[in-house]
C-alpha cells in the first residue's frame, strides 16, 4: 500500500480521530501515512452511537465545552464536504438535542448546571428547559413517565459508520493508508520519528499518535504520558421502524434506516466488549419509558465498544517537550469532535503548535 | 433460576442421541429447540407425521423413518425439552433463550451446541427474487404440512439433499420440469479417488438408486451447468444457464437452488469459538478435539454444526460428547468413557471415509466464490458483491469492516446469509486465504427478540445505574 517510506507527518491510528487529523493534514498539503489496525481491532469508531453532541458536556472545565461547541459549529459545512467525497449522505443532521427527565428534580438539577454552563463557557451556551406538555407537542410518542426534556440547538447526529468511511475515501490517493500495521518502536533521531513496523520503517518530522487504548503504550516512546483505560458500553438496535423520532436524545436515537439505537453504559470491565443481558435489560427498559412503543419492536443486535477514557473524562491534547514533532490526540468524541479535528486541530499541527484552545488539556493536568 | 448438568442446544439427531446417553450416566440434562417436537430438520415433525399421515411417512422414506426411533428414546431418557425456545445469548455456563414471548435464564455445568447445518447461500443473479427457494425450505413445507409446489418447478445445484427432494416430490405426485446439475465436469474426476471409501458407507448406492428414479421419471437433467442466474422483473420467471456449449432458458414458476449445506455458526460464533477454514467441505467450522470439545471450557459442539457429516454421523457424535461431558462431571472414569465409545467412534469415522467423496463432487462451483457484481449477497441490507469488492479496494482488511461500511450482515439475519460470500470476495479481492480472511463478529441476539421480553428478563443481580 505505501509507495513511499518519507511523509511530512506520521498518523497513527486510523479511526475517526486519526482518520480526521489524517484529512485535515493532508488539506493542508503534508505528504501523510497513515498506519492502522486489521479487522478485529477494538475499534470504538466502529462501536459508537452517532451522537454530534454540546449539551452538558464540559461541565467545570468550559475550555472542553467551547472545543465542542467549536466542532459542532463546523459541523454542517464539514458534514456537507464529506456527502460530496462519497457521493452519498453520511446522515448529519442538526435538529437540536434532547436530554429526558424522569423526575422534577431531575429536571430542576439539570437546569442548574446548564444554566451554570450558560455563565462559565466562553461563547456562550443556549439550551432551554422543555416542560411535559411541550415535549407531548414534540413528540406524541413519548412515554409518561417523563417529566419534560433539555434541549440544545447545537446537538445532531450523523452515522457514524458513513463518518469513517467518508474519512477513508477522502483520504485515498492522498494519504498513504497501511492497514494491518502493527508498531513495533518508534525512534526519533536528528528531527525525523521512525516507526519501525513489521513492513520496515516509515519515517517522518512529524508524529501525530491518535491510536485509541493503543496511546497508552505508545505514547512513553516518544516523551508522553497518556493515562487512558477502556470503559465499555453497550448497544441495542431495533428493526427498522417506521420514522418517529426526528431529534437525537442522548439515549435513544433513529438512524435514517429506521432502526432505533438505544444505549449507553459505563462499566468499568477491560478489554471486554462482550454483551451482558443485565445492563441491556437497562438499555431497553429505560428506552422503552421514554418511548412506550418500542416494547413492540425487536431488538436485531447488541453489541459492546470500548470508548478511550481519561481520568476525567475530557480528552488529551499534548506535544512532547523531550520528541518536538510528536503529538498526542486522545478522546471519547471522535465523533463529536471530527469536524474540529479535521480543521483547527489539524491546521495547527502543520503550523507545528497545538491550537491555543486546547491549551488545557495536556496530559499535566493529571499529575497534582 | 436452575441449574443442569448439560444444556443441549438443538434437538436433531445429535441432540438427541445425547440427551438419551447422558441421562444414561444419570446426568440432568436439558434440550432446547425451537420446534415444537423433537427431530431437527432432518426428522422435522416426525412424531406427528408417523401418527397422523403414514402415507407422507412413507413418501418421505425409509431414511426418515429412522428418526422415530430417536424421538422415542429421547422421549422416554428424562432429559427436559424446552421445546418452541430460541436461545438468543450463550455466556459459557449458560444461556438465554426466548419461549412464548418471554426471556428465560438456564444456568449448564456443560453446554453441547447441536444446532446442526443451514444451506449453503446460492448467490446468483436474481436469487433473493420471489419465486426461488431453497431445497430445504421445500422440505420443511413438504415434512411440516404436506404441501406440494405446482407449476413448472426447476431444481438447480447439486448435492444428495437435491436429488432427495426431487425423489420425494416424484413420489408426493409433483412434475419437476429439469434438474439442473452445477457440478464441473472436472469433479467427477477428482472425485475418483475416494470411491473407495464411500463404496462402504452406504451413500454411493442410495445416490444411484435417487439418479435412476429421478431418470426413469423422465425429468430433464441438464449437466455441467454455470452462469446461472433468475430472469424476471417481480417474480422469477425463467432459470438461465450455460450448458453443453448452449444458452439454455428454462421458464419456471418455482426455481430452488441448492449446494448443499454448511455448518450454523453462530452460537459457536457468539461465545467466540475458534473456527478453522475446512478447505474440504469449503465452510468455516469450530475447532474441536474428538470428543466435540471446543476452544471455549465447558463448552461442546457437534453433529452437523462441528462440520457436516450427515445425521448418521451426527448421532455418533452426539453419543461420543455425552459421554466425554459424563466424564468430565464424574459420571463416569476415563477407561469407561472410552470402553462405551469404542463402536461408535468405529461407525464415526466410517462415515466421514465415506463423506470424503461427495464433498469433493459437490463441492460448490467456483464461480459461487466469486459472484458476479450486480449479484445481491446480504438480503436484508441489498449489498451486492460489487459494493463488496469496492469497500475492500478502499481498504477495509475484514468482513468486520466491510460490515461497518456497507451495513452488509447488519440486518435481522445476523450475517448468516451472507458470511460466506463476503469473506470469499474479500479473501479473493485481497489475494488472502478465508483463515486469514475471518468471518463477522456474532453479536447477540442470535435471531431477533421482542425488546419487551428483554426488559421483563428476570437477572440475579439489579443494576439499574447504566447511567453511571
Amino acid at each position: 500500500m505505501r509507495s513511499q517510506k518519507n511523509y511530512d507527518a506520521i498518523v497513527v491510528g486510523g479511526g475517526l480521530v486519526g482518520s480526521a487529523i489524517a484529512y485535515g493534514l493532508s488539506r493542508q498539503n503534508l505528504s501523510v501515512a497513515l498506519l492502522d489496525e486489521g479487522d478485529l481491532a477494538f475499534r470504538a469508531s466502529r462501536g459508537n452511537f452517532g451522537l454530534v453532541w454540546v449539551q452538558s458536556k464540559g461541565d467545570g472545565m468550559p475550555q472542553y465545552a467551547q472545543w465542542t461547541r467549536r466542532s459542532a459549529d463546523l459541523w454542517p459545512e464539514f458534514a456537507e464536504e464529506l456527502n460530496g467525497v462519497l457521493g452519498l449522505d453520511i446522515g448529519y443532521r442538526k435538529p437540536g438535542g434532547l436530554a429526558f427527565c424522569m423526575s422534577d428534580q431531575e429536571f430542576e438539577d439539570k437546569q442548574t448546571m446548564l444554566e451554570r454552563m450558560r455563565q462559565t463557557v466562553p461563547g456562550g451556551y443556549d439550551f432551554q428547559m422543555i416542560g411535559r406538555n411541550r415535549l407531548k407537542e414534540m413528540l406524541p410518542e413519548i412515554g409518561g413517565k417523563v417529566v419534560g426534556a433539555s434541549y440544545c440547538p447545537h446537538d445532531g447526529h450523523v452515522n457514524p459508520l458513513y463518518l469513517l468511511r467518508a474519512l477513508h475515501k477522502a483520504i485515498q490517493g492522498q494519504v498513504d493508508y497501511s492497514p494491518n500495521t502493527t508498531i513495533n518502536r518508534i525512534e526519533r533521531h536528528e528531527n525525523i520519528f521512525t516507526a519501525e513496523t513489521v513492513e520496515g520503517p516509515v519515517r517522518a518530522p512529524k508524529l501525530v499518535l491518535a491510536a485509541g487504548l493503543g496511546n497508552r503504550e505508545l505514547a512513553p516512546q516518544v516523551g508522553l504520558q497518556v493515562p487512558v483505560s477502556p470503559l465499555r458500553g453497550q448497544i441495542l438496535i431495533t428493526e427498522r421502524l417506521k420514522h418517529f423520532l426526528d431529534m437525537p436524545t442522548i439515549y435513544v436515537r433513529q438512524v435514517e434506516e429506521g432502526g432505533v439505537m438505544m444505549g449507553d453504559s459505563h462499566e468499568d470491565v477491560g478489554f471486554d466488549t462482550s454483551t451482558t443481558v443485565d445492563i441491556s435489560r437497562s438499555i431497553a427498559q429505560r428506552a422503552i419509558s421514554y418511548f412506550p412503543k418500542l416494547a413492540d419492536a425487536n431488538l436485531v443486535r447488541t453489541w459492546g465498544a470500548l470508548r478511550v477514557m481519561t481520568p476525567d473524562g475530557h480528552p488529551i491534547y499534548d506535544q512532547s517537550d523531550s520528541h518536538p514533532g510528536a503529538y498526542v490526540a486522545t478522546c471519547h468524541s471522535g465523533v463529536t469532535l471530527a469536524a474540529v479535528h479535521a480543521r483547527d486541530l489539524a491546521t495547527a499541527i502543520a503550523r507545528d503548535s497545538l491550537p491555543d484552545e486546547v491549551g488545557k488539556f495536556t496530559a499535566e493536568r493529571f499529575n497534582v | 433460576m436452575k441449574t443442569v448438568d448439560l444444556a443441549i442446544v438443538g434437538a436433531g439427531p445429535a441432540g438427541m442421541v445425547a440427551a438419551s446417553e447422558a441421562r444414561g450416566h444419570g446426568l440432568s440434562v436439558a434440550v432446547l429447540d425451537e420446534q415444537e417436537a423433537p427431530g431437527g430438520q432432518i426428522y422435522r415433525a416426525v412424531e406427528a407425521v408417523a401418527a397422523q399421515a403414514p402415507e407422507r411417512l412413507a413418501l418421505l422414506g425409509e431414511d426418515y423413518a429412522h428418526g422415530r426411533r430417536l424421538a422415542e428414546n429421547f422421549r422416554v431418557s428424562g432429559a427436559e425439552h424446552i421445546d418452541r425456545a430460541l436461545v438468543w445469548q450463550l455466556e459459557p455456563n449458560g444461556l438465554w433463550y426466548l419461549r412464548d414471548e418471554v426471556c428465560h435464564e438456564l444456568k449448564a455445568n456443560r453446554i453441547l451446541l447441536a444446532s446442526g447445518a443451514i444451506e449453503r447461500p446460492v448467490p446468483i443473479p436474481g436469487w433473493t427474487r420471489p419465486g426461488v427457494m431453497t431445497a430445504g425450505g421445500v422440505q420443511i413445507l413438504l415434512k411440516s404440512s404436506g404441501v406440494v409446489p405446482d407449476g413448472r418447478v426447476v431444481l438447480a445445484g447439486n448435492g444428495p439433499l437435491l436429488y432427495l427432494l426431487a425423489a420425494q416430490l416424484l413420489a408426493a405426485g409433483c412434475r419437476i420440469g429439469a434438474l439442473v446439475e452445477t457440478v464441473p465436469y472436472a469433479r467427477y474426476l477428482e472425485a475418483v479417488p475416494h470411491l473407495p471409501a464411500a463404496l462402504g458407507s452406504g451413500y454411493l448406492s442410495k445416490g444411484v438408486r435417487l439418479l435412476r428414479h429421478l431418470r426413469s421419471s423422465g425429468t430433464r437433467i441438464y449437466r455441467n451447468a454455470r452462469d446461472l442466474r433468475v430472469e424476471g422483473e417481480q417474480h422469477a420467471e425463467a432459470l438461465c444457464f450455460h450448458a453443453g456449449g448452449h444458452e439454455v432458458r428454462l421458464d419456471s414458476d418455482l426455481i430452488v437452488l441448492h449446494e448443499g449445506v454448511i455448518p450454523n455458526q453462530q452460537l459457536t460464533r457468539a461465545l467466540g469459538c475458534v473456527h478453522r477454514w475446512d478447505d474440504g467441505q469449503k465452510c468455516f467450522r469450530p475447532e474441536t478435539d474428538e470428543w466435540g470439545n471446543t476452544s471455549v471450557e465447558d463448552v461442546l459442539t457437534v453433529g452437523d454444526g462441528a462440520g457436516i457429516g450427515g445425521a448418521l454421523a451426527a448421532e455418533h457424535a452426539g453419543r461420543l460428547a455425552a459421554l466425554e461431558v459424563a466424564r468430565s462431571l464424574g459420571y463416569l472414569q476415563t477407561r469407561e468413557r472410552d470402553r462405551l465409545s469404542t463402536s461408535s467412534r468405529r461407525q464415526l469415522n466410517k462415515l466421514l471415509q465415506g463423506r470424503r467423496f461427495l464433498e469433493v463432487l459437490y463441492a460448490p462451483p467456483e464461480e459461487r466464490q466469486s459472484p458476479p457484481d450486480e449479484t445481491l449477497v446480504c438480503r436484508c441490507e441489498e449489498v451486492t458483491a460489487g459494493q463488496v469488492r469496492t469497500a475492500v479496494r478502499t481498504g477495509c482488511t475484514g468482513p468486520n469492516q466491510v460490515k461497518a461500511f456497507t451495513r452488509c450482515g447488519m440486518g435481522p439475519c445476523q450475517g448468516r446469509m451472507c458470511g460466506n460470500t463476503v469473506s470469499a470476495i474479500v479473501a479473493e479481492t485481497q489475494g488472502i486465504t478465508m483463515e486469514e480472511c475471518g468471518y463477522y463478529r456474532i453479536r447477540p441476539p442470535i435471531k431477533p427478540i421482542p425488546l419487551a421480553a428483554l426488559a421483563a428478563a428476570e437477572v440475579d443481580c439489579e443494576l439499574d445505574d447504566v447511567a453511571q
